[in-house]
């Protein structure tokens, strides 16, 4: 019971890292239907971020946490004016802003593998290096840290959405650009700021992820795959379910690792299973995206 | 009249004198020994393959400083592979059309067995210095590769070797997915199962995970007199390392020569204290602190295993090239089969290179080292070879 209970926390923690990242992709896909694959490299350099600063320059962690997140809003309002925009203005096929934002992926990490080389480079956790015991529940203080603050960026995150009127102005764009475009919504400002939302949300995973897996210029993939994993479990146009897809895949993976009577070997594919089961049998996830209401 | 006449003269011996520059370019380029090095510069093994080339670049600087081979400078003819074994392929026909001599594979294994496709058919000697998969010379008949990394049997060897006093009966492996890296646990299941020492946890931590969490419970239940830790990409072997502190873990860990790459002193700071790993680099052997001083000296860098084993495998193929006298690859390829007691900068001591009659894997299977992290920091050698 014990070892299930410790395993809930850290399960809970990943879960939360894959929302996060799952909400990246969902920030940008709701509104402009582009897929952005690139959201694991921009973890990755969330991640670095907070190795430059935090590591190498000592700032305090907040400050550090803060740098980090507006240098990445800079990254998502650039990427989508230089890559993504100039195509959408040419009248360029849907497919093409998520071909340029893979071949972005490729730039990002590789400017990092560059710059930084390819070791690891260690982050230290928000709080130290320790275990908590909240009763029966135990976990590394880092983990009840990215917890914390996962679920108030979703809870931030679903007030924008649900109780602002700049928040309605995205869903409006969600619904129908065009009409939203009528009703004199500005687009190209709300894909701007779609794209540096997802910019902080990812770095955001990425400097909470760090001091587990260190700041790695390949670490970038497999968050995305996670993320857009979530995303597909939890469905693509609710906040909530970006969420409740990361922790449903975190729990199924560390609960087969833990329990199934599988080889270790296998019990990896398990996650790929659940999505392929997912896009077989509810291929929009388990929260349906809101309807224009007629 | 006379002035054209004159300026014509000029243009035309100007002519002249670019057309024999540019002719005698390409002799001077034919004049060289072209050795052509596949290594990964964006891929999965980059963080390896990197210090490893440095290793090969700084023994061809060596070898230039001092005449070259045989009389003539030596040219390296660097490809990418990108990790990749099609794209391996790719550029060792590429280095062999560009008229290679010898190729040294830099790369991952799976890479390094697919270029071998190449070397065969085309009868080009091929090396490589840092693999470490056992199958890499034994899964293709090619009489002109040959592989100098210590395998994952010699590490099982030492390690238990060091391990013989204390009676260990009941163990676990934890290790990672890459293909070295199972290759890796293959084998030391292979040399545990031998030495009679049950297996009573088998955990792999996939890359790419957040946590090693749920693996390290199932070696905290299955409670083992010792953990053997087989995964060779780092990623992993952090996850492991920061789970089995922070379940409470006191099981003595093992590792294999991964763990003997200096990152985890930065990367894994307060987690590696008292980890008994295996390694092919002994800083007191006489020759490696040479080779270190020398390194020093040239980039300002101190070196480490992984250079040591680019600069072992550069000054083979030269001592190989050098006893054939000439290029010719069969000649080459029969002085590289003949090598014996070729001492280098990695090994213990008293290790030497050498190929068993048959065999084309050199590194001497009683010449590993085992070390213990102090803190934060590689000890001293505590153990020398397999026996």
């Amino acid at each position: 019971m014990n070892d299930f209970l410790e395993l809930v926390v850290g399960a809970l923690a990943s879960g939360c890292i894959y929302g996060l990242a799952a909400l990246s992709y969902l920030l940008i896909t709701r509104p402009t239907g582009v897929i952005n694959f690139a959201v694991g490299e921009w973890s990755m350099l969330g991640a670095f971020g907070g190795f430059l600063l935090l590591t190498q320059l000592g700032l305090p962690y907040a400050a550090g946490m803060a740098v980090t997140l507006a240098c990445m809003f800079a990254v998502g309002w650039l990427t989508e004016r230089l890559t993504v925009r100039p195509l959408v203005e040419r009248g360029a096929p849907p497919l093409a802003p998520i071909l340029a934002l893979l071949g972005m992926l490729v730039v990002f990490r590789e400017i990092v593998s560059v710059a930084v080389g390819p070791d690891p480079q260690p982050m230290p956790p928000a709080f130290g290096f320790g275990r908590l015991e909240l009763g029966l529940l135990a976990g590394s203080y880092q983990s009840f840290f990215i917890i914390a603050v996962a679920l108030s960026v979703f809870a931030a995150v679903w007030f924008f959405f649900e109780r602002t009127l700049a928040g309605k102005s995205f869903e409006a764009v969600a619904i129908d650009r065009r009409a939203a475009a009528l009703m004199g919504i500005n687009l190209g400002r709300v894909t701007a700021l779609a794209f540096a939302a997802s910019g902080v949300v990812a770095g955001l995973a990425g400097l909470l992820v760090a001091p587990n897996v260190s700041a790695h210029y390949l670490m970038g993939l497999p968050l995305a795959i996670q993320g857009f994993t979530a995303l597909v479990i939890g469905g693509v146009g609710r906040v909530e379910g970006a969420l409740l897809g990361g922790i449903i895949l975190a729990f199924v993976e560390q609960l087969t690792v833990r329990y199934a009577p599988v080889p270790p070997g296998l019990a990896m594919g398990v996650p790929l299973v659940l999505l392929i089961l997912f896009l077989l049998v509810r291929p929009t996830g388990l929260l349906r995206a809101k309807e224009a209401r007629a | 009249m006379k002035r054209s006449i004159f300026t014509f003269t000029r243009s035309v011996l100007a002519a002249a004198a670019v057309g024999t520059a540019m002719m005698a370019m390409p002799a001077l380029a034919q004049n060289t020994i072209k050795i052509g090095m596949i290594t990964d510069k964006v891929g999965v093994a980059k963080a390896y393959a990197e210090p490893v080339a440095a290793g090969v670049s700084f023994a061809v600087k060596e070898l230039n400083a001092k005449g070259g081979i045989l009389g003539r400078q030596v040219e390296l003819l660097v490809e990418d592979d990108q990790a990749k074994p099609d794209v391996s392929a790719t550029v060792a026909r590429k280095l062999v059309d560009a008229g290679a001599v010898f190729l040294l594979s830099v790369s991952l294994t799976p890479a390094t067995q697919q270029a071998q496709s190449v070397t065969k058919e085309s009868k080009t000697p091929h090396m490589t210095p840092s693999n470490s998969g056992d199958t890499l010379t034994t899964q293709v008949d090619n009489p002109n590769f040959w592989q100098t990394g210590p395998l994952g049997s010699t590490q099982i060897a030492t390690l238990l070797s060091y391990a013989k006093n204390k009676n260990y009966k009941r163990v676990a492996i934890v290790g990672e997915n890459s293909d070295l890296g199972q290759l890796t646990t293959r084998f030391f299941k292979a040399g545990l199962e031998k030495a009679g020492i049950e297996i009573v946890a088998e955990e792999i931590v996939p890359g790419g995970a957040t946590t090693a969490d749920p693996q390290m419970q199932k070696v905290r239940a299955a409670n083992p007199d010792a953990m053997f830790m087989t995964g060779i990409t780092t990623g992993p072997n952090l996850l492991i390392l920061r789970s089995y502190r922070q379940l409470g873990l006191k099981t003595p860990v093992l590792a294999n020569y991964n763990m003997s790459v200096p990152v985890y002193m930065t990367a894994a700071k307060g987690l590696i204290d008292g980890i008994v790993f295996v390694d092919a680099f002994d800083p007191a052997k006489p020759a490696t602190m040479r080779f270190v001083e020398a390194y020093k000296k040239d980039t300002g860098v101190e070196p480490y295993n992984l250079i040591g084993y680019g600069y072992d495998g550069m000054m083979m193929v030269a001592d190989a090239i050098t006893r054939a006298g000439s290029t010719d690859k069969e000649k080459i390829r029969a002085t590289m089969q003949a090598t014996k007691s070729y001492k280098g900068v990695m090994g213990s001591a008293d290790s030497a290179y050498g190929f068993a009659d048959g065999k084309r894997t050199g590194f001497d299977t009683n010449g590993m080292v085992v070390r213990v992290y102090e803190g934060d920091k590689q000890g001293k050698v505590v153990h020398v070879g397999s026996k």
